[in-house]
């Protein structure tokens, strides 16, 4: 039996009374709740913000750092450019300079040779026409006329062979030095018959480069050390690689007059002798020659001597091939 | 019918000492009756129309002897003109330069040049050779002209 309580006004009051304060707690618990979760989401909000912050201030600095190394870049695109436009401005120059070379060999050639050959047919038809009218002594001096002529004749030649080898293409190849050392010994002692000289010849390696260049080095560099020995009892010529010297350098020696080292710079200039012509006789090129031949080589050749006891004539090159 | 004066040689030569010279040497060499020295292109191509001109037959040197270098019609081009004329191609042209650097040899040849002489600077290898040369198209010349006649 269900017990029923006497009806209250009071307790139905306080019944509904209790029943709006537990749902106002309930909804105050929710409202706390919900304030919570804003709370928390609003915290998560400004942790994303910050994060979001620091990417931006990352971004930030990649921009300025990208914005460096651009502007960097750039720096390096207008040098490189300035580069090339130096390297335009050179070959111009030296386009413009083998241009000069090229017209002064030819008024060299042709414009000097006319007016030679004009003082040796007018003094030769001097001898031949009017040799009645000359003393000794004009007819004397005629001939130092034609002898200076063939002087001038062979230093105009010389200086012909000079400027050529500058202009030549250059047609490379490997090169047996070995053989081609001996071949130009023979080759040169061919001309001088009656000289008796030790040749000494050492092992070289072969390099890469133009042959008939080369052959030229050695033709200048041997003849040389078989005319600077003329007249020395027992001369040696001596040729060979020092592995040692400037990273490996070929080189020629002599027993001969040699030179003064102080004119030691002199040695490959074009027309520069150390010697009288009466002496030794030369064009005065062929060192000239051989310095241009080893340049375009990317070598570099020198000369250590002793006055009297010998020279040693280095080379070097880029094309060497070792084993 | 084409004639040719009795050994005549036309020299073409701007440099006058050269052209003197030469003649010289040709005198020496009693090579020529008669020497036409011509100082540039123009001029030889009023000497070839001379020659055409001439009453009932023309009138042409043995050998001609022509420098490269020239004022006005430098010497190829006289030679590519003598050598494209009927008139004078068969006449024997040497030509003359002063040096080896001019690289016009094998264009020279090409143009039908006979000979080619390089100037040396010593004049006696000059003279020899140019009267070598000289005396080898004359006596040439002369008996190919006497085999065209036979014929």
């Amino acid at each position: 039996m269900k017990a029923t309580s006497p009806y209250s006004p009071a307790a139905h009051e306080m019944a509904l009374l209790q029943e709006r304060l537990d749902l106002l707690r309930r909804e105050h618990q929710g409202t706390l709740r919900a304030l919570d979760n804003i709370l928390l989401e609003r915290r998560e909000l400004r942790r994303v913000n910050a994060a979001a912050m620091n990417i931006l201030e990352d971004l930030e600095e990649e921009k300025c750092r990208s914005l460096d190394a651009q502007s960097a870049l750039l720096n390096m695109l207008e040098d490189i450019e300035e580069e090339r436009r130096e390297v335009e401005r050179t070959r111009a120059v030296l386009e413009a300079v083998n241009r000069e070379l090229e017209a002064f060999s030819y008024t060299v050639s042709h414009d000097l040779r006319a007016p030679l050959r004009a003082i040796s047919g007018f003094s030769r038809a001097i001898v031949e026409d009017c040799s009645e009218a000359l003393d000794g002594d004009g007819r004397r001096y005629l001939e130092l006329i034609q002898d200076n002529v063939h002087r001038m004749g062979i230093l105009i030649d010389g200086l012909l062979a000079f400027s050529r080898i500058g202009r030549q293409r250059m047609n490379t190849s490997d090169i047996d030095m070995d053989a081609m050392f001996h071949e130009v010994f023979h080759e040169v002692m061919a001309q001088e018959p009656e000289r008796d000289i030790k040749f000494v010849h050492a092992p070289v390696p072969p390099l890469n480069g133009d042959a008939l260049m080369f052959r030229q080095v050695l033709v200048n560099l041997l003849s040389n050390a078989v005319k600077f020995t003329r007249g020395r009892e027992g001369a040696v010529i001596e040729v060979g690689y020092a592995a040692d010297v400037e990273g490996g350098a070929y080189y020629v020696r002599d027993n001969g007059t040699g030179f003064d080292m102080q004119y030691a710079d002199k040695l490959f200039g074009v027309f520069e002798r150390l010697h009288l012509a009466e002496e030794f006789e030369g064009n005065g090129v062929g060192l000239a020659l051989v310095e241009r031949i080893i340049a375009r080589h990317g070598g570099r050749v020198w000369a250590t001597s002793i006055l009297g006891e010998g020279s040693t004539f280095f080379f070097t090159t880029s094309g060497v091939k070792m084993a | 019918m084409i004639a040719t004066k009795d050994n005549e040689i036309l020299l073409v030569e701007d440099d006058s000492n050269d052209a003197e010279l030469i003649m010289r040497a040709f005198r020496k060499g009693k090579l020529a009756t008669r020497v036409v020295h011509l100082r540039d292109g123009a001029e030889v191509m009023d000497y070839v129309a001379n020659a055409r001109g001439g009453r009932g037959m023309a009138r042409l040197p043995k050998v001609i002897v022509l420098d490269l270098k020239l004022p006005k019609l430098n010497g190829l081009e006289v030679l590519q003109r003598l050598k494209s004329d009927a008139l004078t191609k068969d006449v024997p042209v040497v030509m003359l330069t002063s040096s080896q650097e001019e690289c016009d040899i094998a264009k020279a040849y090409a143009l039908g040049a006979n000979s080619y002489i390089t100037k040396p600077i010593e004049f006696d290898a000059f003279s020899k050779t140019v009267t070598d040369m000289g005396s080898y198209w004359l006596r040439l010349n002369r008996t190919k002209r006497k085999n065209e006649g036979d014929m």
